[in-house]
């Protein structure tokens, strides 16, 4: 049969996107842009960096300062609906859209990292007429701290303006939920949660009533914020959250990490090779205690009590002594680790490292900006998609859509509606509640819906129907 | 190495021939001619090999500069054996080398013919001879770019290594699109070309044949006098295509994009223009007094200077007959060749112009040692790498030109016929002097000359570096692999 549906969501023209700066995060934004078969313009000063970055990706590129016009008007800046500037630095980023905005009316992403702007972020946005400010540094950070604050979380995301979170958990040896179908489960404990997806094997499975929970088997599920230690309790999750952290590396993430535990009422202990940056830290964050000195020596680690801490995140710049550093910490101690990876190659190598939680930084960006970018493509002044998240791997999708407006689902059960396969409504937001859906629930416009799926490029709410 | 995603883009490229065999069949439908069947035969073969190559979809598709050099060196060695086929099927070339080098002297635009008699092929045979002039123009490759979805970034390779000039340009952010504003920009000039000729008198069949070799600066005419028993208005318009066909692509795309003042300031079209103005007019008036007027000589010198810098290589009059300086102005316009990013061959005009520039910026560094100044090209700095790349081409290009020469002279050919049929073939324009001028053929060369011209040919077109790759032993003991 013919989908004319599906044929129809295919033909949305591609965003015409300028990125300008061959850094690491403009490689992962050209990377996931591309992959949602968008037109993207690459601009960077380094005609070898664009030679490289042109031989591998399906893009233009043009070599220039991508804050001057004449380098922009090359670049397609006055058709172009979204410029996103991830240079080096936070000044020129803010110039070049800047430029953009103003000369060519097109919406425009900065990247901003500094703590000092960073604060100032929503004025500079609105100020700039910017579309939005990217810190993935601070993004890092909070994902850190959701992490932390989460007992067992192998990774935690949240929706619906923080009221729901969709959680990722190992299941252990002593998990009650073991030798469980998930309908089993759910009438046994009756927890306000909803299981999403299960990984099992490297193989990932969307959640049916007749799935049987096995040990091992990464399960993601759904739940309020305010119940989710009961969630975790039930499901075997019986560590309490953490009261201290050790970060070895002293760099912006590290900063914001700080600063966010410490909110939380965490002990912090950062341990920093440079001896200016040490007091610029102290300085700033009074409470932490800052260490000097080379935090990949194991008996420096060992003085400053890595064996009984609780929670452990190398933060240094560079991968490999982050991998090592967590392999060493998960040797010596019991403490709770986060590793932060940059690169996104060799990921087989580090997934068959067990690791535990791995955060990648650059995708954490990667995924507001797609989330921006494919709710765009819909319609120009669109903000249905609220928050968009990528689960396993890329493999499992949680959107969570805003309804704006009647459509074909609203106002009628869910049971009525023919919904593709392997997609679930994970909870409608109704003014700030959450709640789990039934057959007989409705969509109505106003709420926010999440979507979990295994099926790719969801840039409207009528695309969950068959 | 990737040797499946290879095989798979050479499965491609051999359905694709076998599809385009079924052109000419076409034809002999319309003209009743018996040539078609081995046409049809052929093509259907080469659908059914290349539908079983690509039977397997490859999953790794990762496609280097490397793979993109081998995918695009074999495709088009496949494509000329493939399309030699029925020419020696039909009996029309019997000798199978023969056909061969017709073939790959259609695909690579040369239009260097071993056909004593033209008029006398079937008319099936003389449009297959010069539709491989139009594919083979803007390339086989950068064709199945613009029309088959390929996965993964590395597909670029394929188009870096088979369009002509010393960096290749996209226009737009796909490399899908940009094939097919390319071949969409080719195709409307070809038509209009067409149906001009057609309201301006000539044949529809010959118009059709002219049309495509023109457009693919290849130059295989559809008579032994190629376009001289033509009107002098017919043969004004064939220069001016010629010339057209010989201008950069991106120019039209600038002209398309409204960018008027960006087109007409690029360096290499100016200087190509330039060229062109200047060669017809000391040919002119060297050659005036062999002509009853001097709109005749004026005529004539513009289509040779046309056909030979394009290096498309129709004729209208003899010029081996030339004074020596007119024929010397011919030869020097055979290495120039037209614009990088055009259908024609040769050394390309912006390639000289660096090397123009190149030259008198050592001399101010001589002036001056310690002087910093870059080469610009178009307003932009070039890079060191780009001017490297033209050196070593030039290197290569010599040498290759060099070693060619020595054969055709062991061979027993004089100086001047084994000088300008390399020349000729090389850089893809067809006759020489001598004993393969304009009024005479490459048939009588022996087959080492003719291998030697048929690998000329294919250098010449793919730009040396992507064929001598295949020549790097390193690569067949990873291949074998």
């Amino acid at each position: 049969m013919f989908h004319f549906k599906s044929l129809h969501t295919r033909t949305k023209p591609p965003l015409k996107c300028i990125i300008v700066g061959s850094g690491k995060v403009g490689n992962a934004l050209i990377d996931v842009l591309g992959r949602e078969g968008n037109d993207i313009t690459l601009i960077d000063q380094d005609p070898s960096k664009i030679e490289e970055v042109t031989g591998t990706y399906d893009i233009m590129g043009i070599v220039g300062n991508g804050a001057s016009f004449r380098v922009q008007e090359d670049a397609g800046v006055k058709e172009a609906d979204l410029l996103i500037a991830v240079t080096e630095s936070d000044e020129l980023n803010l110039l070049c859209c800047t430029v953009a905005r103003h000369a060519a009316k097109c919406a425009t992403i900065a990247r901003v990292r500094t703590p000092d702007y960073s604060v100032e972020a929503n004025y500079l946005r609105d100020q700039l007429g910017l579309a939005m400010v990217i810190n993935p540094e601070l993004s890092a950070a909070q994902e850190i701290s959701r992490l932390l604050t989460i007992p067992g979380a192998l990774e935690v995301s949240s929706f619906a303006h923080g009221q729901a979170q969709l959680i990722k958990i190992q299941l252990s040896a002593g998990s009650p939920a073991l030798g469980m179908t998930v309908a089993e489960y759910s009438q046994t404990y009756n927890d306000p949660l909803l299981f999403c997806a299960i990984e099992r094997n490297n193989q990932v499975h969307m959640a049916n009533g007749n799935f049987l929970f096995r040990e091992g088997d990464i399960v993601a599920f759904v739940c309020q914020y305010r119940q989710r230690h009961i969630c975790l309790e039930h499901l075997g999750i019986t560590s309490g959250a953490v009261h201290n952290c050790l970060i070895v590396g002293g760099g912006r993430a590290s900063y914001y990490l700080a600063k966010n535990l410490l909110a939380n009422n965490i002990s912090v202990k950062i341990i920093e090779r440079d001896r200016k940056r040490c007091e610029f830290l102290s300085d700033d964050l009074s409470d932490a205690v800052i260490i000097c000195g080379d935090g990949t020596d194991e008996t420096l680690l060992q003085e400053e009590g890595l064996p009984s801490a609780e929670a452990f995140v190398p933060l240094t710049g560079m991968d490999e002594e982050n991998v090592i550093l967590t392999l060493h910490a998960k040797h010596v101690s019991s403490a709770k680790v986060v590793t932060k990876v940059n690169r996104f190659s060799f990921k087989d190598v580090i997934r068959s490292l067990d690791l535990g939680s791995v955060i990648y930084p650059r995708y954490l960006t990667a995924e507001a900006i797609i989330a921006y970018a494919r709710a765009r493509r819909e319609s120009l002044d669109s903000n249905k998609i609220v928050t968009l998240s990528q689960l396993y791997d890329r493999q499992v999708e949680c959107i969570e859509f805003f309804i704006d407006e009647p459509s074909d689902i609203t106002h009628r059960p869910i049971r009525e509606l023919s919904l593709k396969n392997d997609l679930i409504i994970a909870f409608i937001n109704r003014h700030g509640r959450v709640l789990f859906p039934l057959g007989d629930d409705t969509i109505e416009v106003g709420d926010s819906v999440m979507i979990v799926t295994t099926h790719k490029g969801f840039s409207d709410i009528t695309d969950i129907m068959d | 190495m990737n040797r499946s995603m290879i095989i798979y883009v050479l499965g491609t490229v051999l359905k694709l021939t076998g599809i385009f065999l079924f052109i000419p069949v076409i034809c002999s439908l319309i003209y009743h001619e018996q040539e078609g069947l081995p046409f049809f035969v052929t093509g259907l073969c080469s659908v059914g090999l290349g539908t079983l190559a690509t039977l397997h979809k490859p999953e790794n598709t990762v496609f280097f500069l490397r793979e993109g050099c081998i995918a695009t060196a074999l495709s088009w060695i496949l494509l000329s054996i493939v399309g030699a086929v029925p020419f020696f099927l039909t009996g029309e070339i019997p000798s199978f080398l023969d056909a061969l080098f017709e073939t790959v002297s259609g695909f690579t635009t040369t239009g260097a013919s071993i056909l004593p008699d033209v008029e006398a092929m079937s008319k099936t045979a003389l449009l297959w001879r010069s539709f491989t002039h139009w594919i083979g123009g803007m390339g086989v490759l950068v064709f199945l770019l613009a029309i088959i979805p390929m996965t993964g970034g590395g597909t670029i390779n394929l188009m870096r290594a088979e369009s002509p000039g010393p960096s290749v340009g996209k226009l737009v952010p796909k490399i899908r699109y940009t094939a097919r504003i390319l071949y969409g920009i080719y195709m409307v000039l070809t038509v209009s070309m067409l149906i001009i000729l057609i309201i301006s008198g000539m044949p529809v069949f010959d118009s059709i044949c002219t049309s495509l070799g023109t457009a693919g600066t290849g130059g295989f005419g559809v008579k032994s006098d190629s376009v001289a028993s033509y009107s002098g208005i017919l043969q004004w318009i064939v220069t001016i295509f010629m010339i057209l066909f010989g201008i950069n692509f991106n120019g039209y795309y600038l002209l398309l994009q409204k960018e008027w003042k960006k087109a007409l300031s690029m360096e290499e079209i100016r200087a190509y223009l330039l060229i062109i103005v200047s060669a017809t007019a000391i040919i002119t008036v060297n050659v005036a007094d062999r002509f009853s007027s001097i709109g005749d000589a004026l005529t004539a010198a513009a289509f040779q200077v046309g056909s030979i810098i394009t290096t498309t290589g129709f004729s209208t009059v003899d010029f081996d007959k030339w004074p020596d300086l007119s024929r010397g102005i011919l030869v020097l316009l055979m290495f120039i060749g037209a614009c990088a990013g055009s259908t024609g061959g040769g050394i390309k005009v912006s390639r000289i112009l660096f090397l123009f520039k190149n030259t008198r910026h050592q001399i101010f560094a001589y002036l001056h040692p310690k002087s910093v100044r870059p080469i610009k090209m178009d307003g932009h700095t070039s890079d060191n790498e780009t001017i490297m790349g033209i050196q070593s081409f030039f290197a290569a290009y010599l040498l290759i030109f060099v070693c060619s020469i020595f054969p055709l002279l062991a061979c027993g050919s004089d100086l001047i016929t084994s000088f300008t049929a390399v020349a000729a073939t090389i850089n893809n324009i067809g006759p020489g002097l001598g004993a393969v001028g304009p009024m005479n053929n490459f048939a009588d060369l022996n087959c080492i000359s003719k291998i030697v011209l048929i690998f000329d040919m294919l250098a010449g077109r793919l730009e040396l570096f992507p064929l001598l790759v295949l020549f790097s032993p390193a690569i067949w003991n990873e291949f074998k692999k």
